[in-house]
Formats: structure tokens, sequence, C-alpha cells
């Protein structure tokens, strides 16, 4: 092969890992050898591969009888430990030597039972009376109970009153449980018993019951509805993660809320939740995160509800919004942070996010407006260093001039404008508030 | 807006599936938390913490210029040790013994020195209110910010801040216990929610007061008021929200527009 002799001519070794590498195939190639002992059609049944657990020794396969055994079959009366009547029965045996096998029938072992308490009457009338059960139908009810080893769908099904399963269920445990502790010589002794420890919820398994069935009964729409939501969720989680290891470009993320245009497509309806789901589960997690910790500091707080409401939106968004907050005179990080007053900074927060998003939703309106117009040109967007409140006159009566924007014409916009209402774009000023 | 429309309506359906576990949960968790906690409550200690540091002038030596005082207390100067059990200050290393713990009120120390270092100030909670400590940083700042000012050994430099504990879920206890007391903003209760009496503690004249009303540097404490701010706040809101009232206007023009061009150019 080529690359050997250019490794002879480099005087490379000729497999660097030789070492590893052989142990790495060897295993491999182990597992593609069929085993000895079975046919190869037979062994790509099983897919190829060996099964986990060998069932058969393949040793044993192919091996010749052992020539001193003498192995014959012979029709012969059984008896098992599971019969309690006296019914004879016959199968095949195989019979070594002449010896047939000893010990009980194989399978007796798997004849298990459930130990259903018995309680005399006197007991019943101590422990067990209930308002709602009578006594012929809690002895019927166990009746079965022991006839069916506890398998309550068919106890229902068998019982002469109507009961619902649950109702039946929690009267047998309630019974078995009050029996047990009349019963027990110790309170400690019965401690970890596995119906002292968990006792049985009616009405718990009733809900539960109707969780599944629901889930079940969900149609394909409500399961698609559902497999949409945690896939958001995801994304949603995914994107608060990225959006604070990186900076991110907030196009997208803006785009998402406002268009709900014609010209949209599909993907917007399902995406222009996406921002206010997110926020909200980031605001609640973030609560919840907090109270978590017992005890914080409520600029921390603060800082960590800001995060969560700029989670969605890249660096230049928040960039945006803290030079809004300080164009309107407010501190970044407020001086006396009281409870309201944090709560208020934050509302101003998702309030300039909401303003942000609207300059841009009007912006795209706009450039949809006139590419519809126009077909080929399409309008300048304003450029993004808008500032909304620029050297604006705002806070306390502090005087500052302001600025004169210089009007900016579009590609032949104007001329056709229907509507006296619609302004051209022009950089948002006080005076127009 | 098809957003918040939408979104109300995913809101709606999660719980329609979960909502028997979650409400089954719910009455598990009610049962035992009724006892102990109660939901959406918070416990707030507003404080002040900082410095004060005056300059020494003639007896200022090269390596102790100033002497200075930092310290945590109560925002309206009452008794926080009601919430406090002890506060740590962590010094700079080259301080004897740099780790200071202060068990009682004024949670103060005070040095002299040269330099501007952070000093580490944990708060230790009494055990019926909180086990985590809590940690706040402070640069000590002994220099005015005036760089060219002469040093004057009658003003002091005062840097202080403004932050509350908050305590999210407060133990039954801590609240009988701290209700009425005036260090810290009690929340209101639902109605109907009786909280046993406090237990009275006869401390007359036999505890120290540990309120700093009367504290010796009192007069260099700042006064801190929410007004302001919250008046800033809301005058900044009103404006953002007549701006986005104005924005929303001129987007369902241009959408009303936009739907009789596109009409008009269909072929």
């Amino acid at each position: 092969m080529g690359g050997t002799d250019a490794k002879d001519i480099l005087g490379l070794p000729k497999t660097p890992l030789s070492l590893t590498q052989e142990k790495k195939s060897r295993p491999q190639k182990e597992s593609h050898r069929k085993p000895d002992g079975i046919s190869r059609e037979v062994y790509a049944l099983t897919g190829g591969v060996a099964p986990l657990m060998p069932s058969i020794d393949v040793t044993h396969l192919k091996r010749p009888p052992p020539p001193d055994e003498k192995v014959a079959w012979q029709w012969l009366p059984v008896k098992s430990s599971a019969r309690k009547d006296d019914l004879q029965l016959y199968h095949w045996v195989r019979v070594v030597n002449d010896v047939p096998p000893t010990g009980d029938y194989s399978f007796a072992k798997y004849n298990k039972s459930v130990d259903v308490l018995k309680y005399t009457d006197d007991e019943y009338e101590n422990h067990l009376t209930d308002p709602v059960w009578t006594k012929e139908e809690t002895d019927q009810l166990f009746e079965l109970c022991e006839r069916f080893d506890l398998r309550f769908t068919v106890i229902a099904d068998r019982f002469p009153l109507s009961r619902t399963l649950e109702e039946l269920k929690d009267r047998y445990y309630s019974v078995t449980r009050a029996l047990l502790r009349a019963r027990a010589q110790s309170p400690a002794e019965l401690a970890n018993h596995p119906l002292i420890k968990e006792p049985y919820d009616m009405t718990r398994d009733r809900e539960r019951k109707r969780a599944l069935s629901m889930v079940l009964s969900q149609s394909r729409h409500q399961e698609k509805k559902d497999a949409e939501i945690l896939a958001e969720a995801k994304r949603i989680t995914e994107m608060r993660l990225a959006a604070r290891r990186a900076a991110e470009p907030d196009v997208p993320a803006n785009e998402n809320i406002g268009s709900v245009s014609p010209s949209s497509n599909s993907q917007l309806p399902a995406t222009a939740v996406a921002p206010s789901t997110l926020t909200m589960a980031d605001y609640a997690s973030t609560l919840a995160s907090l109270r978590m910790l017992h005890v914080y500091l409520r600029t921390y707080g603060l800082e960590q509800m800001v995060q969560a409401a700029s989670s969605a939106v890249g660096l230049r968004t928040i960039k945006r919004v803290e030079q809004t907050l300080q164009d309107l005179g407010v501190n970044l990080k407020p001086k006396v942070p009281t409870k309201t007053v944090c709560d208020e900074h934050l509302e101003l927060r998702k309030e300039i996010l909401t303003l942000l998003n609207l300059q841009k939703q009007l912006q795209y309106k706009e450039s949809e407006g006139s590419s519809h117009r126009e077909g080929t040109y399409g309008a300048m967007p304003d450029t993004p260093k808008d500032r909304v409140f620029a050297s604006e006159p705002f806070g306390f009566g502090a005087e500052r001039p302001i600025k004169k924007e210089p009007k900016r014409k579009g590609p032949g916009r104007q001329s056709d404008t229907p509507s006296p209402a619609h302004k051209r774009p022009r950089k948002l000023k006080a005076s127009d508030l | 807006m098809t957003s918040s429309s939408s979104s109300k309506k995913q809101a709606q359906d999660p719980p329609e599936t979960s909502e028997p576990t979650l409400k089954s949960l719910r009455t598990k968790m009610t049962k035992s938390d009724e006892k102990k906690k109660l939901k959406d409550i918070e416990i707030s200690v507003p404080l002040v913490y900082g410095n004060i540091a005056f300059w020494l002038g003639k007896k200022a030596s090269e390596y102790q210029s100033h002497k200075w005082t930092v310290y945590v207390r109560g925002a309206t100067n009452e008794d926080i040790s009601v919430v406090i059990k002890k506060v740590v200050f962590q010094l700079h290393s080259s301080f004897n013994n740099p780790t200071r713990v202060i068990e009682e009120p004024p949670f103060e120390v005070s040095e002299s020195g040269w330099g501007e270092f952070e000093i580490a100030i944990t708060l230790h909670f009494h055990s019926d209110v909180c086990d985590k400590p809590l940690s706040l940083y402070h640069h000590l700042k002994l220099y005015p910010e005036d760089e060219s000012g002469p040093l004057t050994m009658k003003k002091p430099v005062v840097v202080e801040h403004y932050d509350e504990i908050v305590f999210p879920d407060p133990s039954e206890s801590f609240l009988a216990r701290v209700q009425n007391h005036p260090a810290l903003t009690f929340p209101r209760l639902p109605s109907g929610y009786n909280l046993p009496a406090p237990m009275q503690v006869d401390d007359n004249g036999k505890k120290k007061r540990g309120d700093t009303k009367d504290h010796s540097m009192g007069q260099w404490f700042t006064s801190f008021s929410e007004a302001d701010e919250l008046l800033q706040l809301a005058a900044a809101r009103q404006q953002v929200q007549a701006h986005i009232a104005k924005l929303r206007r001129q987007i369902s023009l241009l959408e009303g527009q936009n739907q009789t061009v596109k009409t008009g150019s269909d072929p």
C-alpha cells in the first residue's frame, strides 16, 4: 500500500500505535467470529452478535454423549408439591441408567402465592369495622383476594357488589394494615413492613390513573404540541446559555417578536411565541433559584433578574438598554435598592426592551413597505446607532441643546405615500413625544 | 398581539397533562410545609455598609496615615443584631489578626493604616434566621476623590453603600421573633394568619443598646431615601411608555398600508 511505502521513506513506524491497535482489534475481531458449535446461519439469526448471557455452553453442543450413560425416556407418574390434591399425572421423564430423577417437580418452586391475612370475628369486631363496608362484603373481598392472588382487576370484575377497583384495594390494604398493627407485638417490627411504610392512598391512585389515561388518550395534535413545547424549552435554555457565554447578533431574536406580516415564513409564528415564554420562564427560574439561596442581597437579586431579562437578547441590545437608561437619567444600578426601587427598575428595563423591539419592528415594516412599492429598491433602515432619547433634556429641568438630526431620504420613497400620517423615517426626537 | 395570546394558550396546555401529578405533589408538599414556611413572604433588612476614614494630619506616619472604621449598620440606625449574630471582617493580610470577628453591635472595625484594599464582610445570622452566611465586599477608601485638594483632618472620607438582605422564605419562628422590630421591613401576612406572640425579652438596661442612633460618628452617616430614585424611575417609565404607544400606532398604520399596497400590486 502507498501508505506503508510513504512511511518507509519517512522512516516512521508502520503501525505507530501497534500495541494499542492490536489490543483494540482483537476484541473487535472476536465478536465477528462466529462461535463454534452452532452453524453460521443459526448464529446469524441472533443478529450476528453473541447473546449477552451465554444460554448454551458452547462446549456442550457438539459433545458426543458420554458412552457410559444410557439415556431412555419413560412415561412415568409424577408428583409435584405444588398440587394439593391427589390427581396423578404422567409425563415423559429422562431416565439415566434406569434411575429416574429425584427431587420435586422442577417447576414446583414457581408456585408462589400471596399471604392474605385471615381475621377472626373478634378481630373484625375490634379493629376492622367500617361504616361503608359490611362484614359480608369484607369476607367476600378477602376470599376473592386469596383466590385470585390479589389480582385486583379480576377481583373487581368478580366482586358481586359494584365497587371500584380503588375502593376494593383501599379496603383490603387498610384491613391488612389494621390487622398487622393489632397483631404486632411491638410497633418497631412493623416499621419496615411495606404496607406500613407506604400505605395505599386511594385518591393518589385515582389521580395517577387519570393522568395515565389522559396521556394515553392524547390526540396526535396534542402530542405534537407537547413535543413542540418541549423542543422550545430546550432551545430556550440553550439560547440562554449561549447568550450568556458569547455576544450574539440581536437581529434574529428581535425579528421574531414583531413581524406577523404576510411575507414572513412559516417558522415565525412558532418562534414568535418564544421570547415571551422565554422571559417568563427565565424570571420564574431566577426567582426559584433566589429562593433556594435562603438569603441574598437585593442588589444581587436585581442583577440576576436583569440577567434573566437580557438573556434572550444580544450584547448590542443590552448596551442599547444601558445607553437608554443613562439618557433617561437613571442609575444603571440603583443607589437605594429597596424592593420598590428594584421592581421599578426591572420594569423600566423590560419596557425599554419592548421599546427597542418595537423600533426594530418599525424598521422592518418600513423596509417591507417600500420593497412592496418599489420591487427592486429596498429602503435603507436606520443605522443601528439611533438613540431614542439622544441628548434630550430629560430629568429634572436640565437644559441641554437638542441635536438636529439630518433628514434622510430613502430612494424614491416619499412620492407616492398615500397617507399623510405616515412620516418618513427619521430619528425620533423628544419633540415627537 | 399574537404572541401574547399564543403564550397564554401555551401556559394553559401543559397543566392539562401534568396537573394531576402537580396537584398531588402540591398536596403532599403543603402538608409538610404548612408548619414551617409561608410562600411569597419575604423579610428584608435594609443595611448600610462602608467606611469612614480620618486623615491623621500631623500625627500621620508613613505606615499610619489614616484612622478608619469599616462597619455595617442598619439603614435607619436600628439594631440589626436581632437578625445578625456576628460579622466577620476580613482585612488585608498585613494587618495583625486580619480576621476580625465582631459578635456584638456596633458591627465595626477601627484600624489605622495607609492602604486601600478590599474588605470581605461576612454576615452570620442567628440559627432561626438562616444557616448560610452572606458576604459583602467593600473597597476601603481613605483618599478623597478630588485628588488635588489638601487633606484635612476635620472632614473624613465617607463611603457608604445601601443594600438590603432579603430572606425569601422566612421560617415561622423567625417571623414570630422579629415582628414589629424596627430594624427590618416586615411583610404583610395573608389575612387570618396569626403569628404566636414574640417572647418578651427582658432587657431593661441588661443588654447594651445595639442601635447606632447615637454613634460617635453618626454625623457623617448618609441618609438614604428611595424617594428620589423612585421619582426618577417613574418619570423614565412614563416617557418610555409614551414612546412605546407612539411606535405601536406607527406600526399598525404601516401594517394597514402594507396590506393595501400588497393587494393593489397583485396582478
